[in-house]
């Protein structure tokens, strides 16, 4: 057996890495100023709008928006590997970041040919594209899953797969007929970013993140019985239709609104809560929320990363939270066992 | 109290037009092994999906202590019957003592971790099954045989009546086949009743108190003691095949065996 860190200390240990990282990630930027150093500017009597600006309407919100959707993310990765008994199984396994995408480029190509208003009553028509197309792809896999008697894992797995090549193939058809000065924006936006200005896209974020996150981690119990055997999980009255509807809805919604607000994200689902696993066990009441909570600290982790990587500009995070969870995954399978997985 | 779960004439088809049951009775009772025996494909699983209440009869009805069984709430019907079912392949590694404490899964709240008491439940149950010994080993890293009786201890820590398994001693040797049944028999000698499907039509005479017999056709061929039902006719028409029946040489309970088809070398 793998050595175990306690409940405790897990729990400590997860949430002294979000405090070190959301501080850090306040602190540090072109400008050299953080909460300390505002103190001490305001203590001395100096002027203190310039800096308050910075770190309140620039990184603060960036800051937040980088753990809301990383804690979310995986939290999402933690639930589809139980639920779909895969270790491979993440939020955009089931084609979700496919489809949010090519919602995206439809919307882009659209907006570009003047089909289509920037926005409706306020709502972004890029963002409500991207998650209109991403809960139809849920409502595919749920119809092919209903047309069978029972939905196995494999079968959700496999149309989720399925769907998330289709929407590629949308993707490339949207590029095809953008305008080719368009294509380096809606690149862009495929790289993900939590470039963000302002509270409007954290307010979204924590609206439609936080509850069915505090709601997902109720089914903590309820996937241990799952993961371990679907038949006995039943006798012992675990429902699992209903366990299935939740969890999927739930987690399609958190991915949802994250791909949308900051756009396809990968390898968080991922790389989190196998690191993580190795710690707590495979115990979802202990792996959920610290999960939770590493998610957060290291997207805000590979926020920063892409902002003080010394190149023009700054690396969008999608490409560094991919370039770090790729090799971590090949080093999962080149070790031949995922931790804490019957592999 | 003496529980009782009975199926009464119950019927079930997965598929339209391709009935798995037809008016089928059986009944698991406190204190005593009721052994579920029919050739493959005959239903037996399907039995004990229906005694516990994974399945709704498609006519007929399942009832434990003369309530239907569908009225009870899940977890509440978990309380007092623990369903074992075939080919447990859990996903997450998991070590012996975790895999018997997601048995209190019933008496634990819905956010709440397992109590000491939970705990202390636990342990029991594995030093009732002889796992406490191996309770630190990882479950899938266990022998067929240990990996067997943690399950046992994991339906226990249930604190369930009435026990249900589907073939518990498939893939076992003669031995660990021998070691469950024992375990199962004195389980019943403590009270809990016991229902058990199983391909070994041996050790069934020799630990069974009463047998179900599923034919080919989905429908009870004999059920009653192990005498009545073992009867070469009674087999030989329900398996399809040549049975032969004799006495145990040792114990003097039905000794069964196969012959091989006519005009076999
Ligand atoms: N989930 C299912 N869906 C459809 N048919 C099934 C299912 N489970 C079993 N069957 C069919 O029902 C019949 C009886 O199966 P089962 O109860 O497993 O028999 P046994 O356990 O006696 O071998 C078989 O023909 C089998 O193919
Ligand atoms: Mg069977």
């Amino acid at each position: 057996m793998t050595r175990r860190v306690s409940a405790g200390h897990a729990v400590l240990a997860a949430t002294a890495l979000c405090v070190i990282v959301i501080a850090a990630s306040l602190s540090i930027g072109p400008e050299p100023l953080g909460p300390l150093h505002l103190l001490r500017q305001w203590r001395a009597g100096e002027s203190i709008e310039d800096a308050a600006y910075i770190l309140f309407s620039l990184r603060l919100p960036r800051t937040l928006a980088a753990f809301l959707a990383g804690a979310g993310l995986a939290l999402v990765g933690c639930a589809f590997q139980a639920l779909l008994r895969n270790p491979l199984a993440t939020p955009y396994t089931l084609g979700l970041a496919g489809a949010g995408s090519f919602g995206a480029y439809t919307a882009l190509v659209l907006i570009d040919f003047g089909r289509l208003p920037y926005s409706v009553i306020g709502v972004p028509m890029v963002q409500a594209f991207a998650f209109l197309f991403a809960a139809a792809d849920v409502l595919l896999i749920f119809l092919v899953a209903s047309r069978r008697a029972r939905p196995t894992p494999a079968v959700l797995l496999l149309t989720g797969v399925t769907l998330g090549i289709i929407a590629n193939s949308g993707i490339m058809l949207t590029r095809y007929f953008a305008r080719p000065e368009r294509l380096i924006d809606m690149d862009r936006w495929l790289m993900g970013g939590v470039d963000i200005v302002g509270y409007r896209p954290v307010a979204v974020l924590a609206i439609g993140v936080v509850p069915a996150c505090l709601w997902l981690l109720t089914q903590a119990g309820k996937l241990d019985q799952f993961g371990f055997s679907e038949e006995m999980a039943a006798g012992r009255g675990v429902n699992i239709t209903r366990l299935q509807l939740t969890v999927l809805l739930l987690g399609s919604f958190i991915t949802g609104v994250i791909v949308s607000e900051v756009g396809p994200i990968g390898f968080v689902g991922l790389v989190v809560p196998h690191t993580v696993r190795a710690f707590t066990g495979a115990g979802h009441r202990l792996l959920m929320p610290v999960s939770l909570l590493s998610g957060g600290a290291f997207l805000c982790l590979c926020d920063l990363a892409a902002r003080k990587v010394p190149v023009a500009g700054e690396i969008p995070i999608g490409i560094i939270t991919t370039l770090i969870g790729g090799p971590f995954f090949l080093y999962l399978l080149v070790r031949g066992r995922f931790a804490d997985w019957e592999t | 109290m003496n529980r009782c779960l009975a199926a009464e004439s119950v019927a079930f088809a997965y598929e339209p037009g391709a009935p798995v049951l037809r008016d089928v009775a059986a009944t698991v009772r406190g204190g005593a092994v009721a052994g579920i025996v029919g050739p493959n494909g005959s239903g037996k699983s399907t039995l004990l999906r229906l005694l516990c209440g994974l399945l709704e009869p498609g006519s007929g009805r399942v009832t434990l202590d003369g309530r239907p069984l569908a009225s009870f709430r899940p977890r509440e019907r978990a309380r007092s019957l623990a369903f074992l079912p075939q080919g447990v392949q859990p996903v997450f590694l998991l070590s012996a003592f975790e895999v018997v404490c997601l048995g209190r899964y019933p008496h634990v709240g819905a956010l709440a971790g397992p109590s000491s008491h939970d705990l202390e439940v636990a342990r029991r149950c594995m030093r009732d099954t002889a796992t406490d010994d191996i309770r630190h080993r990882s479950f899938m890293e266990l022998s067929g045989g240990e990996r067997q009786r943690v399950l046992l201890a994991s339906i226990l820590a249930q604190e369930p009546e009435l026990l249900l398994l589907d073939e518990p001693t498939a893939a076992l040797d003669i031995h660990h086949e021998t070691e469950v049944f024992t375990l199962l028999a004195r389980l019943a000698g403590d009270g809990y009743g016991v229902g058990v499907v199983t391909h070994d039509l041996n050790l069934a005479a020799r630990f069974c108190d009463t047998m179900v017999l599923l034919s080919r056709e989905h429908a009870v061929a004999a059920c009653g003691a192990p005498e009545a039902v073992l009867r070469e006719e009674t087999l030989s028409a329900a398996y399809g095949a040549r049975i032969r029946v004799g006495a145990h040489p040792f114990t003097g309970t039905p000794l069964v065996y196969a012959e091989p088809p006519e005009g076999a070398p």
